[in-house]
């Protein structure tokens, strides 16, 4: 692929692929962790608060911090998309309204406090904070997507397809669907990324899992007190948290401007 | 242009009602009550039934709601059930301190991203651009939380130069408070606006009227300033207002992490101990600050740059 | 780094110890090298774990370590703890008590107030009937001071005053030395105003955040050394970072992996009171499975009670006796440390029918350890056959959820007199029976020997119920943490006692070098 040009483009590829493979298939690696005291160097990256191997805990931490953070995005898009689609594409504007003007009244409140106070309500629930941060972005996500889909259903195209008298599943899904698709692509970035962010935060301050879970961010937060005696309890899960955003961060910027440049436009 | 502000204040209104019904029905159904967070081994359970009715605990949400709904329109923010004090005291001293965070981070970035995004959009696809690009990223891409530990540890714990924390700080007397805290949030937000004034120089560049500008021979400093600035504004207040949500939401964590006892920590508090009439004022001042930013922000843009799709 | 041997080190030194548990604990020389002369002035900021808008002002109603600091240092009582969680007098100079112990007869110290009255008995009288008031339930010491017979109880002179009870109570006085029973000037209605007999006086305070108080020179007692006194509140991290930083000169509670890193670096000292609160797993003895005494035998057999001091305390501490109140005043000696037994558990609990089986331990982010212990704890059930599933409540609902929920839960205990630890939680009525442990003849042996006037015999009375407590009761007491202070290099005359008792906190006997 082109946007791999250079250096660079692989550099952000590795950073991202390394946080992912670890949360993937660390799970699955036979590391035998051996339990020791707490903060000591016993072990290739010694042990956290509880005495457990740091490297042990690096390799199941990965799937609350990055899932967690995926599911998210993925029912944020389930849900923002479906309801963006049919707000576009309704004849009643008094749906489209109904619709869209709920989203808007959550949109003054700053995310990471609505998080945080649905975290505080159902403690260690990662499924809650999952749906949480996904409900915080579907205002942002249905906006996004009913703006690109009310340009294509305006569309001639469109207008040809009705007369033909495909049905609206087609319409919708089939056309006004893949057109749309481009500027969630574009957004996908952002959106992960915050989505990281935002489960990471509120692990991090311990409102989200439980204060013993694994999760990177957790780690970062709880061994703060031990980084004089094992600084690896806590960089060892901030590098791969970090690294993944940046990474992450550093491709999705590089595919937008790829493909704005593409498209003509100044970037 | 004034109906449209009217227009706007009214659905405002609106919004806020609902808000305010939304915020209460989430508190009330958090599991467990204020009577029983205010004392936890200390009270015995009779003592805490007791209290519960002292607080009006025992009467149905619906009353208790419309009850606060009555002062709130009298101006009375309510007291606190755990305090026992007026709501508008929390607000008051915990508005102060997340005020001047957030007032001096906006004073520092607004400049600097300006600058910056004119420096890149001047340069487009040059090296100064892609370097300023390249490191805005990284730092907007680290966890706040990861900038604020290492900073800390750096500059407070092992050099020394900083306080690490506001325990028992004062600002008057130690402004350099104010430095490790506002590092953090600059980090996240100098990106995404730079970025944007960056696009908007660019576009502003290009267009017409600046080629025009720029055939009759108008010096570069005046075409900059008067031509291309205000329209490179644009998406940059729109961001402004967008950095304002990403700020109330970083400055908790940083609230968090350096023991300054703002706002977000009093919202976060008053939720873990089911201080309804507490989150309920907090988050109605939380909701008119939002709406009065987005509103200034979308008046501002409409000024600059007088069409209607400035507004969308 | 740090190494096992270290650890066996710190624990062989504990066991020697641990027979003079008292000179362990008591504040004998708690500052080794200290300067010789004590000076005066200077600002001492001393940072506790903060309670929000909890924090309150008025002593009647405190409930948080910070507010018993800051309370000690505007007002008194008539009775504080020593060291042994003995009363000693504050404000009461000496007691008598009738034959019976229903009648009690105090003489009160010659104390002013900040504002210059004088200490009399209706100021007593004032403040007891405040603390009952009925009106008010968030008076916490209202429970304790229940047997309390105010109208009958009087002023004898204005130095004297005379407590009846509905009960005989032995004692009554460390009842006097519980929380919120301090003395106020009589006609005291304004708590954001106080006016008390201790050593500083109220200069501003700010829930959440600090008290400024200052030193008050019409002291009864000696007057403090240091000029003004701030008490602030802050998280666990940022305590520690405060008192590193050098924004604070004492920080209160902090955790044994603190203790390690300032012990490695130079600028903090650590103050350690050993062994001076519990922490335990406890089991509700009325219902499936621990209603059955050979399960929860098995249980405090199964625990491997040196590895959860070693991982959870990091070695802070001493292993427990599933008793409450090592060293203080009526534990009993010479008790035997129940050891470590895999196959006995094992075959325990295979008679039982556990075998294989999960119960489910409810525990929460309540109180540091809470979560880590349960976590270690199912580890170590495991190896007997039994699988300990961990779930997670809501820490701030935990204690009141705890009373209810739960076969077996957390539970952590700072310091007071055994007798008062048995009042709130060992009697059938008690309001914190976690264990639900309600036997009726318990409760009457219990009451006779709390009537018994020769401490002797009280002590051998108390000790029976004790035993039986320990072998038959559903207190699994794994640890006996230490109580940790870090204090700058600069702060000295701070004692390593017990929280709640008479010397800890005592910010008029500290003095900067």
């Amino acid at each position: 692929m082109s946007v791999l040009r250079g250096a660079a483009g692989w550099v952000a590829v590795a950073l991202c692929v390394v946080p992912l493979a670890v949360a993937v298939l660390g799970p699955f690696l036979p590391y035998d962790a051996r339990a020791g005291l707490p903060y000591s160097s016993e072990g290739l990256l010694g042990t956290d608060g509880l005495g457990r191997d740091v490297l042990g805990l690096l390799l199941v931490g990965g799937r609350t911090a990055l899932g967690m953070a995926f599911g998210a995005v993925v029912m944020a898009y389930l849900v923002g998309g479906l309801v963006g689609l049919t707000a576009a594409s309704t004849r009643h504007r008094w749906l489209d309204e109904a619709m869209m003007r709920p989203l808007d009244v959550l949109l003054p409140l700053p995310s990471l406090l609505v998080i945080s106070v649905v975290a505080v309500g159902w403690q260690a629930s990662a499924p809650a904070i999952t749906v949480a941060v996904a409900m915080v972005n579907v205002p942002t996500v249905a906006r996004l997507v009913r703006a690109a889909a009310l340009d294509a259903a305006s569309g001639p195209v469109v207008e040809a397809l009705r007369m033909q008298r495909e049905s609206w599943f087609t319409i919708q899904l089939g056309y006004v669907g893949r057109s749309v698709l481009g500027p969630v692509a574009a957004d996908l970035g952002t959106r992960i990324t915050l989505a990281v962010f935002l489960v990471a935060s509120v692990n991090f301050l311990g409102l989200g899992l439980s204060p013993t879970a694994p999760d990177w961010a957790v780690s970062v937060s709880r061994n703060r007190e031990g980084l004089l005696l094992q600084p690896w309890s806590v960089l060892a899960p901030a590098l791969l948290l970090v690294s993944f955003t940046l990474g992450f961060n550093l491709l999705a910027d590089r595919l937008v401007h790829r493909s704005r440049r593409l498209a003509g436009s100044p970037a | 242009m004034r109906s449209y502000a009217v227009q706007r204040a009214g659905l405002a209104v609106v919004q806020l009602a609902v808000l305010s019904v939304l915020v209460f029905v989430l508190t009330s159904l958090l599991p467990g009550d204020a009577a029983e967070m205010r004392f936890t081994e200390t009270l015995t359970p009779s003592q805490v039934a007791a209290l519960r009715a002292e607080l009006g605990l025992d009467q149905p949400p619906a009353e208790r709601f419309v009850h606060w709904l009555g002062n709130v329109l009298t101006g009375d923010l309510g007291t606190s059930l755990i305090s026992g004090g007026p709501v508008a005291d929390i607000v008051r001293d915990s508005i102060g301190a997340t005020l001047v965070l957030t007032l001096t981070t906006l004073a520092v970035v607004v400049p600097l991203a300006v600058a910056l995004g004119i420096a890149m959009g001047t340069r487009e696809n040059g090296r100064l651009d892609r370097a300023i690009t390249s490191v805005t990223l990284a730092l907007s891409a680290i966890p706040d939380f990861v900038i604020a530990v290492v900073l800390v540890a750096v500059f407070a714990l092992k050099l020394g130069w900083l306080p690490a924390t506001w325990v028992g700080g004062d600002l008057l007397a130690s402004p350099a408070l104010l430095i490790l805290p506002v590092g953090v949030l600059l980090g996240r937000t100098v990106c995404l606006l730079s970025r944007q004034v960056r696009a908007g120089t660019i576009a502003a560049l290009n267009a017409e009227y600046v080629t025009q500008a720029r055939r009759l021979g108008v010096p570069r400093r005046q075409l900059l300033l008067r031509h291309v600035l205000p329209n490179a504004a644009v998406p940059g207040v729109q961001e402004l207002a967008r950095t304002g949500d990403t700020l109330l939401g970083g400055v908790l964590v940083v609230e968090a992490i350096f023991a300054i006892p703002g706002f977000a920590t009093a919202l976060v508090d008053g939720v873990e101990t089911r201080d309804v009439p507490t989150v309920q004022g907090l988050t109605l001042v939380l909701a008119v600050a939002a709406l009065l930013i987005n509103l200034g922000a979308d008046l501002v843009c409409n000024r600059l740059v007088p069409r209607t799709e400035a507004l969308r | 780094m740090w190494r096992v041997s270290e650890a066996l080190g710190r624990r062989g030194f504990l066991g020697m110890a641990g027979g003079a548990g008292l000179a362990a604990i008591a504040g004998c020389g708690a500052d080794g090298g200290a300067a010789a002369q004590p000076k005066q002035g200077g600002r001492l900021r001393a940072v506790y774990a903060g309670g929000g808008a909890k924090e309150v002002l008025d002593p009647h109603v405190q409930s948080l370590f910070v507010d018993i600091a800051r309370h000690k240092a505007i007002y008194e009582k008539l009775v504080e703890l020593g060291p042994d969680l003995r009363p000693v007098g504050r404000l009461a100079s000496t007691w008598e008590h009738d034959a019976t112990a229903t009648t009690w007869r105090f003489t009160l110290r010659d104390a002013t107030f900040h504002d210059g009255a004088k200490l009399v008995a209706d100021d007593v009288l004032y403040s007891l009937s405040r603390i009952v008031d009925p009106a008010v339930p968030e008076r916490v010491a209202q429970s304790s001071l229940a047997t309390l017979d105010l109208k009958r109880s009087k002023a004898i002179g204005a130095s004297k005053v005379e407590l009846v009870l509905t009960q005989p109570n032995a004692e009554f006085p460390a009842l006097l030395a519980g929380i919120g029973t301090h003395i106020v000037r009589d006609g005291f209605k304004d708590p954001a105003k106080p006016v008390g007999t201790g050593a500083f006086r109220h200069v501003s305070f700010e829930a959440g955040r600090s008290l400024v108080a200052s030193r008050y020179d019409g002291y009864w007692d000696e007057p403090a050394r240091i000029e003004e006194l701030h008490i602030l509140s802050a998280d666990s991290e940022a305590r520690a970072t405060a008192v590193q930083g050098g924004q604070a000169e004492y920080a209160n509670d902090m955790t044994a992996t603190f203790a390690r890193t300032a012990e490695a670096g130079k600028t903090v000292r650590i103050v350690a009171s050993k062994a001076s609160t519990m922490q335990a797993f406890v089991m509700k003895v009325d219902r499936p499975p621990f209603d059955n005494p050979d399960v929860r035998l098995a249980f405090k057999l199964v625990a491997d009670r040196q590895r959860l001091v070693d991982v959870v305390l990091a070695g802070r501490g001493e292993v427990g006796n599933d008793l409450f109140g090592k060293g203080y005043q009526y534990y009993p000696a010479d008790l035997p440390q129940l050891e470590r037994d895999v196959d006995r558990a094992k075959s325990l609990l295979a008679k039982a029918g556990l075998a294989g089986k999960e119960i489910e331990i409810f525990t929460a982010d309540a109180s540091a350890g809470f979560v880590e212990a349960a976590t270690l704890f199912a580890e170590q059930v495991a190896e007997a056959g039994v699988r300990l599933k961990v779930t997670t409540g809501s820490p701030q609902t935990y204690a009141k959820d705890l009373l209810t929920k739960g076969a077996i839960g957390n539970h952590r205990s700072g310091a007071m007199p055994i007798p008062q630890y048995v009042t709130d939680r060992l009697l059938s009525h008690s309001p914190f029976n976690v264990t639900h442990w309600r036997r009726p003849v318990f409760d009457a042996a219990f009451a006779a020997a709390r009537a018994v006037t020769s401490e002797a015999e009280r002590s051998a009375k108390y000790g029976v119920l004790q035993k039986t407590v320990r072998d038959e009761g559903g207190i699994l007491a794994w640890g006996l943490p230490d109580y940790l202070i870090a204090v700058s290099a600069k702060v000295q005359g701070v004692q390593a006692v017990p929280p709640n008792t008479l010397d800890q906190g005592r910010f008029d006997k500290v003095w900067l070098a």
